[in-house]
């Protein structure tokens, strides 16, 4: 049993250790640009990733603001879509599960946004079908793949791609879910800063 | 009725190397980082007007584009094929025009930005930067370079490396905001209250090119080692490298410094400012140190004095942050259909 656990934690901490730092940059930028013009953040992806898309939602829209949640006047707002199961199977239903993300997507997409594709293969149709709406617009895609990357790994302007053996969703899937606190921590440090700051200014 | 806007910028070094008559020979480079101080262009289709309405520190109203005495608006108008009639179109700033922050290549990209809007027609980052640039510099024939152009389209802080065949590589610096909150919390800035007219300087400038073209050379290198010490934290280092640069971008032609700026800039050295330079092309503008956080009073006063002294009533402090953003939309009531 042990060698069992150690062979997995040994490869989880390997591929996180081997994460795209100037990506994930890239991505810290894109994210700080959005939210100096008060633009929007989609969030989608199938399976075990949307519900990590849910989870950075609410990491995003309540929890890097939590220390001072009355005083930042400007928050994120994080969206994931679908927004309703209602919407999922609808679009799946009446029109094709490649749509269920790109259909609810041009609902609300504007040049300000941006988009935070989640797919370990890359290759989820449905995926791609909505990095593709988003690419069009000009709007900035983040994307956390894993695997070879994939399609998504090639359209997406923050390359987060984690190398796997093809398969390896459980390793991909925990590394993707660490990085996604990454980004919490240091949005969470950042508006700290930016509190404490103004605290100052105003005085 | 849309509604975009474009951010100005502090250039740190690198600026004059963004010329044609330099960078034809050797590469120009500049860092610069966009602030939170923008640029705003209102374009509104008034469909029942038969005239086109175009408001700046003007206003004017004409039955025919070539009417137009506002040369931007004109050819942006003339280069899309947008007729014109029917059309008001406004432009708003922040910050005053002439403060060597790059505001009037801001106008351009937010302008052209806001009429592609006006055309259903999203446009990347880079072709809008290029098209701002073909405006100003092929069709108008501003004596200018091509940093500020790209520098509002892209946003952030970048190095902008212009090669000798007309393309421009975009490196974006990354930096984290603890780096950057130290930055923004050593960084002064001032208006002068001495509106610069850049075609003189640039001009006299690009007369000497051949005989100052060392000094070009080590300026458009320096930016490879600002871009370290940035990287790195090291706010001295970079205070230094800019009083170096201003040093050598002083020495390019008469007209860039003069004896008020000389004067204010040596009052904030003097009272333990680290490093500074004027902004822009010179002769007046904006003027921009590191120095640190427990001098700022001292320097400030010292400051004041010597505008006051000067005469210079437009002189100012002007708060901003460092910003990340670029050329957006704000608000477009008829969004893409594409």
């Amino acid at each position: 049993m042990r060698k069992y656990i150690d062979s997995f934690t040994e490869e989880v901490c390997i591929a996180l250790k081997n994460a795209p730092a100037e990506e994930i940059s890239k991505a810290i930028n894109i994210l700080q640009a959005v939210y100096e013009r008060d633009g929007r953040i989609y969030i989608f992806g199938n399976g075990g990733s949307l519900a990590m898309a849910t989870h950075w939602v609410s990491d995003f829209n309540k929890t890097v603001f939590s220390h001072n949640l009355s005083d930042h006047p400007r928050r994120f707002q994080a969206i994931r879509l679908p927004t309703t199961e209602e919407e999922l199977s609808a679009w799946a239903n009446d029109v094709g599960y490649d749509m269920v993300f790109a259909g609810p997507l041009q609902n609300y997409i504007q040049e300000a946004d941006c988009v935070i594709a989640i797919s370990s293969s890359g290759k989820s149709p449905n995926v791609i079908k909505a990095i593709e709406l988003a690419k069009a617009r000009h709007v900035p895609v983040i994307g956390l793949s894993g695997f070879d990357g994939g399609q998504l790994n090639v359209l997406a302007d923050a390359k987060i791609l984690i190398p796997t053996k093809p398969g390896a969703y459980t390793v991909v899937e925990s590394v993707h879910h660490a990085l996604m606190h990454l980004f919490t921590s240091y949005f969470q440090d950042y508006f700290d800063h930016l509190h404490a700051r103004n605290e100052k200014r105003a005085t | 009725m849309i509604i975009t806007r474009a951010p100005l910028r502090i250039s740190f070094v690198g600026g004059g190397t963004d010329i044609k008559e330099f960078y034809e020979q050797y590469p120009g480079r500049v860092i610069s980082s966009t602030i939170d101080k923008y640029v705003y262009t209102v374009v509104n289709h008034a469909r029942l007007l038969d005239t086109l309405v175009v408001k700046y520190s003007e206003t004017e109203i004409v039955q025919s584009l070539s009417d137009l005495k506002h040369g931007r608006f004109r050819e942006a108008l003339l280069q899309l094929q947008i007729p014109g009639n029917g059309l008001e179109i406004a432009s708003f700033a922040d910050l005053p025009s002439r403060t060597g922050l790059g505001s009037s290549s801001s106008f351009s990209v937010a302008l052209l930005k806001a009429l592609h809007a006006h055309l259903d027609k999203p446009i990347d980052k880079r072709t809008l930067a290029e098209h701002a640039c073909t405006l100003e510099i092929d069709t108008l024939k501003e004596p200018i370079g091509k940093q500020d152009q790209y520098a509002a389209s892209f946003g952030g802080i970048n190095v902008f490396q212009f090669n000798p065949d007309g393309t421009v590589d975009v490196e974006p610096i990354f930096i984290d905001y603890k780096v950057r909150a130290q930055l923004e919390e050593h960084s002064l800035l001032f208006f002068t209250g001495i509106s610069r007219d850049t075609k003189n300087v640039l001009g006299e400038q690009k007369l000497k090119m051949s005989e100052k073209f060392e000094t070009y050379k080590q300026m458009s290198d320096s930016v490879l080692l600002f871009k370290e010490k940035l990287q790195a934290g090291d706010l001295k280092g970079m205070a230094e490298m800019l009083h170096e640069g201003w040093e050598r971008k002083r020495s390019l032609a008469n007209t860039i410094s003069n004896s008020a700026l000389d004067e204010l800039y040596a009052s904030a050295i003097a009272a333990g400012a680290w490093g500074g330079k004027v902004l822009g092309a010179g002769g007046g503008g904006c003027l921009f140190f590191i120095a640190p956080p427990e001098e700022h009073a001292t320097i400030l006063k010292g400051l004041e004095e010597k505008a006051s002294a000067a005469g210079l009533s437009g002189y100012k402090k002007i708060e901003f942050d460092f910003s990340q953003s670029g050329t957006d939309i704000l608000y477009n009531s008829s969004p893409y259909h594409a």
